[in-house]
């Protein structure tokens, strides 16, 4: 798989996890060089190497250089393993950062991924935990990845800046990812959401909860939002606290924001009644941007759709992060795959802002470790 | 391409809409309300004897102003105008005489101010609009057309190509192919 294909090379410390994604599931080898090379402190940051270990971990046969300085990497891709792990990710990132890369990769294991990742479970930088739980788990589902081996449990909750916490993903694997047929997000039909508190008041949690509903309340009937106060060794080493909410439509469209109060020691106290509207807000704001999968996902249903049967897949997006933008590029040199952008206007649509329906044909990508049994 | 296929399918209706409209001249009203309801299917109100031919010819000519410039569409928009209401008032005389193609682009989903308005033709004729031949036709109706024509050509140039943002200028060429 690996050894004829030929090398990709790139420059800089940008989009480094897609790149070893990408090159992982492609089985091609990957150079890149001067990261950070004119930076006071060159090289390859703690997380990144953690997020490298990670790597190897999941895989068997992968050949990994990094020259003294950490400023060039050469990654030679072995097969996908997967098994019962246990990681210990770097405090400086959330255990997001290491999460949604394990979610593209999960699905190809020659043994379905059992992980136990410890650190930060929410901070203010990546996706938390809980929006990836809620959102990133239906959206395999719908690529045919499910089954009782699905889940993302939180054990322990870990804040910033000392983490702490604990959690566990599970995912089966599957041989061939179905097509998809995702153009009609639908109505808003129910709002969840969680307010978590760890080594602070409970009651912090409540006036979350209370803040973004006298908000969210004009709008629909359906809301709930779940306390989740966490005690003793399950709240991790440091204090915070946060809200995650979710707008889950008709047709199984999950819409996320979240917010997390500033960590301990960096930045102004930040109110939970001002933090649970602020919250609120990014919530209708997502809702406005919409399309059938929110923007935290957007690259991973790119990625699922690439990797497809060969066969015509669609999904509605609301406007594409820059990170998505690099992503479809980089989908371009690893698979040699160009989607269909097409804008829709907000006429069309009767609805929200632009959006944009991405159109492709799958690879036929078929889990090759996978024995048939 | 989506484009395309919309554009001869409207034409085949609109094709067929004549040759009915042929037979039955003294149809003429009730094919006027039909025509109201399919505005949006059927870009042309024409009550003209076109033949297979005209209309095929009048669809190479229309393609080939499409790639055109947007100057010549909005110049266009503006002698459509002008025969608008020129057109009305002799719609009657003409109901039975010799009828031009009539040629137009398809734009999907526009109001339908836009889709009069990129119908190109030297002699296109209104039916519907009785406002233009009163003699109290309000003002602000005049340049309607020609208002909606200028948003219309706006917010095209103001939409960008976002596969040509993503994947660079190169890509559009070997796209074509």
């Amino acid at each position: 798989m690996a050894g004829e294909a030929q090398c990709l090379s790139y420059a800089g410390c940008n989009f480094l996890r897609q790149r070893l994604v990408l090159a992982t599931l492609s089985g091609r080898p990957l150079k890149i060089r001067k990261i950070r090379a004119k930076e006071e402190d060159p090289g390859l940051r703690d997380f990144e190497a953690s997020f490298i270990r990670l790597i190897d971990k999941v895989t068997n046969g992968s050949r990994i250089e990094i020259n003294q300085t950490g400023t060039t990497l050469y990654y030679q891709p072995g097969l996908l393993y997967g098994g019962s792990l246990e990681h210990d990710c770097s405090p400086s990132r959330s255990i997001g950062y290491y999460l949604e890369s394990l979610l593209c990769l999960a699905p190809f294991m020659k043994h379905p991924l059992k992980i136990i990742l410890r650190g930060v479970t929410n901070d203010q930088v990546d996706p938390s935990v809980d929006v990836l739980k809620a959102t990133a788990l239906p959206l395999l589902k719908k690529f045919g990845i499910d089954g009782e081996g699905l889940e993302i449990k939180i054990n322990r909750r870990g804040m910033p800046p000392k983490g702490g916490g604990e959690i566990l993903f599970a995912c089966p694997v599957r041989k061939v990812l179905q097509p998809v047929q995702f153009t009609d997000p639908g109505k808003i039909k129910r709002i969840r959401g969680t307010a978590y508190s760890v080594r602070v008041s409970p009651q912090m949690a409540n006036r979350m909860v209370e803040s973004a509903r006298s908000i969210l309340n004009k709008f629909l009937p359906d809301i709930y939002i779940y306390t989740d106060h966490m005690k003793g060794v399950n709240s991790g080493k440091s204090p915070g606290f946060g809200l995650c909410l979710t707008a889950e439509t008709i047709n199984g469209t999950v819409l996320s924001a979240e917010l997390a109060s500033n960590p301990q020691g960096q930045g102004a106290a930040v109110l939970p009644e001002e933090l649970g509207q602020n919250c609120a807000k990014l919530l209708l704001e997502e809702v406005y941007r919409g399309g059938c999968v929110d923007s935290t996902n957007q690259s991973l249903v790119l990625l699922l759709m690439t990797l497809g049967q060969r066969d015509v897949s669609k999904v509605l997006l609301g406007p594409l992060s820059p990170y998505t933008i690099e992503f479809l590029r980089h989908l371009r040199s690893f698979f040699q795959i160009m989607f269909k952008i097409e804008t829709k206007t907000p006429e069309e649509e009767h609805m929200g802002g632009e959006k944009v329906l991405m159109t492709c044909v799958g690879i036929g990508f078929s889990n090759l470790s996978k024995t048939i049994r | 391409s989506s484009d395309s296929e919309f554009e001869s399918a409207s034409e085949k209706v609109a094709e067929s809409k004549q040759h009915e409209i042929n037979s039955e001249g003294t149809e003429m009203r009730s094919q006027i309300s039909d025509h109201s309801l399919k505005r949006k299917a059927v870009l042309t109100t024409d009550s003209g004897n076109c033949t297979a031919e005209e209309a095929s010819e009048s669809e190479v000519e229309n393609s080939s102003l499409n790639e055109g410039d947007d100057e010549e569409g909005s110049h266009d928009e503006s002698e459509v105008e002008e025969s608008n209401r020129k057109g009305i008032r002799d719609t009657e005389a003409k109901k039975s005489g010799r009828i031009k193609p009539t040629k137009f682009k398809s734009v999907e989903a526009e109001e339908d101010d836009v889709e009069n308005l990129l119908r190109e033709e030297e002699e296109y004729e209104e039916k519907i609009d009785f406002s233009a031949d009163t003699t109290g036709a309000l003002k602000w109706k005049e340049d309607l057309t020609q208002k909606a024509a200028e948003a219309f050509l706006r917010q095209q140039r103001s939409t960008p190509n976002l596969r040509k943002l993503v994947y660079g200028t190169a890509v559009e060429d070997e796209d074509q192919e």
